[in-house]
């Protein structure tokens, strides 16, 4: 299953989609127009690249490297929404309790660092049935 | 409230206080970390700066869409390769990726803007 279904599958979850990192491309699923996808692609994209340049110019400033370079990506916590980013796949989730967190480990195991299973990383995190929670 | 709070966040590898421009005004980091006050200073005017352009979003999208609930914000992060920043207000705390729960680092630097 594509990430942004999978992401799509979760309770609290409005959109998400994936951007192209040249050109307008983008695909997206959920509750905002084709047009409101568009922009937030091209919102999406142009924070990422520039905190990609941020993170160069900080990492810097440690005399080795410092771990936050690559970037993988960025979150902005609204009053009720939540917009996260990791790699060229945003999502935009509701404020529930224990989404943010379940968001950004899917995240990160489909596009980011997380190399394991990401139920087993989230079983050994939260506990409980996640599976049925997702899937 | 002192960044005491803030290393008590799960993963936490440092925290750090700034000011409205983003200069470093008091941090601590955890022994054995690759994190330095520089790093801690830069990343520190990175996030205000990036709070600032996720207001202006937050605003611009609200009133273009219709869709509220962004405003006001509650915080950013930057999520890095092996750890990432979260920041609100005029606090901030890294926490090592694989350890990270970002609802309670946002929830404890909710704490200090209350």
């Amino acid at each position: 299953m594509r990430i942004i279904s999978q992401l799509m599958q979760i309770p609290g979850v409005i959109a998400a989609g994936e951007y192209a990192y040249r050109g307008d491309r983008y695909a997206y699923e959920g509750n905002i127009s084709s047009e409101h996808a568009r922009m937030a692609s091209i919102l999406c994209r142009a924070n990422t690249l520039s905190m990609n340049m941020q993170t160069e110019l900080f990492s810097s400033f440690a005399p080795e490297d410092c771990g936050c370079k690559p970037l993988q990506g960025w979150i902005v916590r609204g009053r009720d929404i939540s917009v996260c980013v990791v790699g060229n796949i945003f999502c935009f989730c509701q404020n529930t309790p224990g989404l943010l967190n379940d968001v950004m480990t899917i995240m990160r195991a489909k596009v980011g660092d997380i190399e394991e299973n990401p139920l087993v990383y989230m079983y050994a995190k939260i506990g409980g049935d996640v599976h049925e929670k997702l899937y | 409230m002192s960044l005491d709070r803030l290393m008590q966040v799960p993963g936490a590898m440092a925290a750090f206080q700034y000011s409205d421009k983003g200069d470093l005004v008091d941090h601590q980091i955890k022994e054995g970390t690759e994190l330095t006050p520089q790093v801690l200073d830069l990343l520190a005017h990175t996030c205000v700066a990036n709070l600032a352009v996720a207001t202006l979003e937050a605003r611009g999208w609200e009133q273009l869409t219709g869709q509220a609930g962004f405003e006001p914000l509650q915080g950013f992060s930057l999520v890095g390769l092996d750890w990432s920043a979260v920041v609100n207000g005029n606090f901030g705390v890294v926490v090592r990726n694989r350890d990270a729960d970002y609802e309670a680092a946002f929830a404890a630097l909710a704490e200090f803007k209350a």
